[in-house]
């Protein structure tokens, strides 16, 4: 296990190698989207729709989703590990692939966490956002959540190594389709045109959105916690699989 | 004549890019395919979010859905107008810059100009988003009912080039930066242009001032797609001429210049130091 933390503590260095003063700008990029948002959903919310959520609920889910954005949607580096020359690395140590990617991922969200979460947090009151959760649970179903997200991480991984030289197409079709089907942007809810009902019940929709909805209290807090583990038994097994087939195929190239 | 002949130049430097993007698309039909679905994918998924809240919504801070799906189809041209003749790291130019690749275009016989600005065309692979853009933008027209005058088709053309002289203005300006620390700011229009797009698809009507006012200044992302589209609807925001967009471009534009200029001096009497001399990179 220690192997592993000292393995998230050198992703999360490597990440502020270059001082705090680079981080800044993604940092400052964030800020400047979220506040907008906030105030869009307040224009939105105000219009006095009934779409079975307050403008509290709203703005929290919004401002939760950034602030823990990364873990919402998980995304090692495995998507260009065939191109950046990750892969070297990762064989070239006595640890589990997985389990190094996995540490690593984490170590790289701990900068973020203490650059732009933990401020934002501390300010959220500034911009009339109340952060506390309505359910203790939303800690479990981040969990199943973070947990999904690195089998789903996984699968498209393995994808990209089906695919050789398609891992940057791989992954902008990826980020487009989950920014939709994973309710970070828009709560799956509430989508029109009958989407929301079609919607809930695809893995994407147990990442993020099931986490936040929990957190604010706008929906069920079982079934959504029901959904999340029934896709976490059904895709880790099969990212382990196919991960174990794909392995043999890997070309790496670049550095 | 000397302007003839230019002219004629430009003109052949954008048929061989367009003959090469043609060769690509023939040789590695798939991955061309693949590539085209991708990014109006990507785009769409954009513009999608903000369109179908207003359709949830009713409408979003007194826009309505009509003239949402109207501003989302101004986006989704102007991502068009980006990857149709920006495909090159034209426009990301400070990647060409920090990976010490402007001796590549010195050694053309073109000028650095004329390259920058045909290098990047690609008709047909890259032409996805603006015809989804001129498909979205004709439902929007034909929903709203508006009068399409050939007075309206040039401020459309106009506000479209002010907009794209603003994505480049801003991306020249702040890619100087790569001549100074290359490996530093390699990345640095990526962030410029890509770090605030998603921005640049909220519709600022309904927010107060001080939310609208620095993103149509400090960050134009308000001058992206909501400003033109307002003004072409007859609308123009916060009481503010429809000429704002072009004052802007050209201040950013001449500011760019500028700086990109020195920038220029400095490197030429410097250079790169992304090489090692057996020809790795740092």
């Amino acid at each position: 296990m220690i192997r592993y933390i000292k393995s998230a503590q050198m992703a999360c260095l490597e990440k502020t190698n270059g001082g705090v003063l680079y981080l800044m700008p993604d940092i400052f990029i964030k800020i400047c989207t979220l506040i907008p948002l906030i105030y869009m959903w307040k224009a939105v919310m105000s219009s006095g729709a009934d779409v079975g959520m307050t403008m509290d609920q709203m703005l929290t889910y919004t401002y939760a989703g950034a602030l823990l954005s990364d873990m919402m949607v998980v995304r090692t580096q495995a998507t260009g590990w065939l191109s950046e020359g990750v892969l070297m690395k990762l064989y070239g140590r006595p640890l589990s692939v997985i389990g190094q990617l996995i540490a690593q991922t984490a170590g790289r969200w701990l900068p973020n966490l203490a650059l732009f979460s933990l401020p934002m947090a501390l300010a959220s009151p500034l911009f009339g956002v109340k952060l506390r959760p309505a359910s203790p649970w939303f800690v479990a179903s981040l969990f199943l959540c973070i947990s999904l997200g690195f089998a789903i991480d996984i699968l498209f991984a393995c994808l990209s190594i089906k695919l050789r030289s398609m891992n940057w197409l791989i992954d902008r079709i990826r980020a487009a389709i989950i920014a939709i089907l994973s309710g970070t942007v828009i709560p799956v809810s509430l989508l029109p045109l009958g989407l929301a009902e079609i919607m809930k019940y695809q893995p994407f929709a147990s990442l993020g959105g099931a986490v936040l909805s929990i957190y604010t209290g706008a929906a069920e807090t079982a079934a959504i916690l029901k959904v999340q583990a029934v896709w976490n038994i059904v895709l880790w097994p099969a990212a382990l699989i196919v991960f174990k087939k794909s392995q043999e195929g890997m070309v790496s190239y670049g550095g | 004549m000397e302007v003839k002949k230019k002219i004629k130049r430009v003109i052949g430097l954008f048929a061989i890019s367009a003959k090469m993007d043609l060769l690509w698309l023939l040789r590695d039909t798939r991955y061309a395919l693949a590539g085209i679905a991708g990014e109006a994918v990507s785009n769409l998924s954009v513009v999608s979010g903000v369109w179908l809240i207003a359709i949830r919504f009713g409408g979003i801070g007194g826009m309505s859905v009509d003239e949402v799906l109207f501003m989302m189809s101004y986006s989704t041209l102007v991502t068009g107008l980006f990857i149709l003749f920006g495909s090159g790291n034209n426009i990301h130019i400070s990647r060409i810059i920090g990976r010490g690749q402007l001796e590549h275009l010195f050694m053309q016989p073109n000028s650095l100009k004329m390259q920058l600005i045909t290098g990047g065309f690609v008709p047909f692979t890259g032409c996805s988003n603006f015809i989804i853009g001129c498909i979205l933008l004709i439902v929007s027209i034909t929903r709203l009912q508006l009068q399409v005058t050939l007075w309206w088709m040039v401020r459309l053309i106009a506000h479209l080039t002010a907009t794209m002289a603003i994505i480049i203005a801003r991306s020249y300006l702040v890619s100087t930066a790569a001549f100074y620390a290359p490996v530093e700011a390699e990345e640095i229009s990526t962030a410029a242009i890509e770090g605030t797009w998603q921005l640049s698809t909220f519709p600022l009507s309904g927010m107060p001032a001080f939310i609208q006012l620095p993103l149509l200044t400090i960050l134009p992302e308000g001058l992206m797609a909501w400003f033109p589209a307002l003004c072409l609807l007859g609308k123009p925001p916060l009481n503010l001429t429809e000429y704002y967009p072009f004052a802007y471009a050209l201040v950013l534009a001449l500011a760019a210049k500028y700086f990109f200029r020195k920038g220029m001096n400095w490197y030429v009497t410097k250079g790169s130091n992304r090489y090692v001399p057996y020809g790795f990179r740092r």
